[in-house]
C-alpha cells in the first residue's frame, strides 16, 4: 500500500496545454491535417473569432468530414447563436450527408430565437424533405408557436410524411385547440392507414383517453 | 383488460393514463429515464407537487409550461424531484465488475507493466465512487500491482470535496461493502462513523472541476477511463453535448466512459462507440483513425 498511486496533475494556474498562441492563423488551422488541431482551432475561433466566427465555422462545416470536429463546430455554433448561425445551419438541411443534417437539426433545436422567424418559410419550402426536417426542428424547439406551426401543416400541407411528422409532434405538444384540425386531417389522405392511426393516437393523447 | 384510469390526488388534481403516457414519453426523451406502471404513484405524486408549487390549474397547463419554458428551468427542477441523490460504496457494482473483467483487460493489452492507468471520477461527490474504484481494484483486479494506477476525483462543490478528502462515512454508505473489505480499509471511529485508511485517502487526487468550464477541464487529460455517472441527466441538451465533448477530450484514444444506468451516450453525442460488455454498456472514444 498504497497500491493505487497518487497522480500528479499539472499545476493549477499555468497556461493550459492547449491554449493558443496569439499569432495562430485560426482559419488556416481549421484546415490542418490533424483533427485534434482542427477541434482546438474551432474552440479558439468560437472564443476569439468575433463577428467572422459564425461564417467561418459554417463554411468549414460544409466541407469537414471528421465527426468529432463537426461536433465541436456544432457546439461552437450553438454557443455563438444568432441569425448568421441559424441561416448557415438551415442551409445544411439540404445537404446529402444525413449525419450533417442531423447535427444541424439538433443544433437548430437549441436556437429558438433566430429559428422562429424562419419557421413559416421553412414549412412552405417546395422540398418535402426540408419541410419534414423543419417539423423535426420545431418539435423540440422551446417556443410557444410550435402548436400553431404544426396546425398550419395540417391545414395546408398535402404530403403525407410531412403531415404525419406534424401529427407526431402534436401528440406531444398539442392542446385541445388542435383537436378540430386533427379530426379533419385524415380526410385529406383517404386510405392512408398509418396517418389515420397517428391521428387517433394524437387525439387520444390530447383528450386524455 | 382494465380500462383507462385516473389516479386520484389530493386537491383534485388528477393525472390520467394518457397524461402519464405523454409525460413518460417526454421525460424519457429528455433524460433516458423510463418510468413503468409500478412507479406510477411516485411519478404522479411529484407531478402534482409541481403543479401545486407553480399554482397551475392542472397537469395540462403544467405540461405546456414544462415543454415550452424557454429557460428549461422547470425540466431541471422536475429531474431533481424524480431522481434520488443517494450515494454509497459499490453503488451500481456491475460497472466496477465490467471495469475489472472487460475494460481493463482490453486497455492493458496495449500497456507495458509499470505504465500509468488513469481513471477519472466526476462528479465524485463525497468520495464514495473514487474510493469504491480503488477498493474494487485492490480487491478484485489481479494485475493491480502491475500498473501505476492514478485515480483523479473531481466535483464542482468544494464542500463535498472536503468531505471526500476526510473519508469518514456512516453505516448506510458502507452497507454493501463486504465485511472483509470494511475490516481491511476502514477504522471505526464512532458509533456510526468509519474512517477510510490514510493510505487509501492519500492515493486519490481530489480536484475542483466544473465539467462545462474549459479552463478547469483542460488540466484533466489522458484518462483511460472516465466514470461520469448520474450527472448528465441534470444538464440541458446543449450542456449535455458539451459535457460529452469534454469527456471525449479528457480520454485517451480508445479510452472508455461509464455513465449512470439511466443515461445513454448514444442519445447525447455522436462521438463515442457503444460497447456492450457482459456486465454493462459503456462508451468508447474511437482509436486513432477509427469511426465512432
Amino acid at each position: 500500500m498504497p497500491l493505487v498511486k497518487k497522480p500528479t496533475l499539472p499545476a493549477p494556474e499555468p497556461v493550459p496545454d492547449d491554449s493558443f498562441p496569439d499569432d495562430w492563423d485560426l482559419p488556416a488551422r481549421l484546415a490542418a491535417p490533424a483533427a485534434s488541431v482542427r477541434r482546438a482551432a474551432v474552440r479558439a475561433l468560437a472564443e476569439t473569432g468575433g463577428g467572422d466566427a459564425a461564417r467561418t465555422l459554417c463554411g468549414r462545416l460544409a466541407v469537414e468530414t471528421d465527426g468529432p470536429v463537426r461536433e465541436a463546430i456544432f457546439l461552437a455554433l450553438a454557443a455563438i447563436g444568432g441569425d448568421e448561425v441559424a441561416a448557415g445551419l438551415l442551409a445544411l438541411l439540404r445537404h446529402e450527408d444525413p449525419a450533417l443534417r442531423n447535427g444541424a437539426i439538433e443544433t437548430l433545436q437549441q436556437l429558438p430565437q433566430p429559428v422562429a422567424p424562419r419557421m413559416e418559410a421553412l414549412l412552405a419550402d417546395p422540398d418535402s424533405d426540408v419541410r419534414i426536417f423543419a417539423v423535426n426542428v420545431a418539435g423540440n424547439l422551446r417556443h410557444p408557436d410550435v402548436e400553431r406551426w404544426m396546425l398550419s401543416v395540417l391545414r395546408g400541407d398535402r404530403h403525407a410524411n410531412v403531415v404525419a411528422a406534424a401529427i407526431d409532434t402534436l401528440a406531444e405538444v398539442g392542446t385541445e385547440a388542435a383537436c378540430a384540425d386533427l379530426e379533419q386531417v385524415a380526410q385529406h389522405f383517404p386510405g392512408d392507414a398509418f396517418l389515420a392511426f397517428a391521428q387517433r393516437t394524437a387525439l387520444r393523447r390530447i383528450r386524455g383517453g | 383488460m382494465p380500462g383507462p384510469q385516473t389516479m386520484p390526488q389530493p386537491q383534485g388534481i388528477a393525472i390520467s393514463d394518457e397524461d402519464f403516457a405523454r409525460f413518460q414519453e417526454f421525460f424519457y426523451r429528455k433524460t433516458g429515464i423510463s418510468f413503468d406502471a409500478k412507479k406510477r404513484y411516485f411519478v404522479d405524486k411529484r407531478l402534482v407537487d409541481r403543479v401545486e408549487a407553480l399554482k397551475l390549474r392542472d397537469f395540462r397547463e403544467y405540461f405546456t409550461h414544462l415543454r415550452f419554458q424557454v429557460s428549461g428551468e422547470e425540466v431541471q427542477t422536475l429531474i431533481n424531484a424524480m431522481t434520488v441523490n443517494e450515494t454509497y460504496f459499490y453503488r451500481e457494482e456491475y460497472q466496477f465488475r465490467c471495469l475489472v473483467q472487460s475494460i481493463l483487460p482490453e486497455l492493458v493489452r496495449r500497456k507495458a507493466a509499470g505504465e500509468r492507468l488513469r481513471i477519472w471520477s466526476i462528479p465524485c461527490s463525497t468520495g464514495e465512487e473514487p474510493y469504491s474504484l480503488a477498493l474494487y481494484l485492490l480487491e478484485h483486479w489481479e494485475h493491480v500491482d502491475r500498473f501505476d494506477i492514478e485515480i483523479v476525483a473531481s466535483d464542482i462543490d468544494t464542500k463535498v470535496l472536503e468531505a471526500a478528502r476526510q473519508g469518514r462515512y456512516g453505516e448506510r454508505a458502507l452497507q454493501y461493502l463486504p465485511q472483509a473489505t470494511r475490516r481491511r480499509f476502514f477504522t471505526r471511529v464512532a458509533e456510526d462513523a468509519y474512517q477510510i485508511i490514510d493510505d487509501l485517502r492519500s492515493s486519490i487526487e481530489f480536484t475542483t472541476v466544473n465539467l462545462n468550464d474549459p479552463l478547469q477541464t483542460r488540466r484533466h487529460r489522458d484518462f483511460d477511463v472516465v466514470f461520469c455517472r448520474n450527472l448528465l441527466i441534470y444538464f440541458d441538451d446543449l450542456s449535455r453535448r458539451q459535457a460529452a465533448d469534454t469527456i471525449f477530450d479528457a480520454l485517451q484514444p480508445g479510452g472508455f466512459c461509464c455513465l449512470g444506468h439511466s443515461e445513454s451516450m448514444s442519445r447525447i453525442s455522436p462521438l463515442f462507440r457503444v460497447r456492450r460488455f457482459p456486465d454493462a454498456i459503456v462508451y468508447q472514444k474511437p482509436d486513432r483513425g477509427e469511426e465512432p
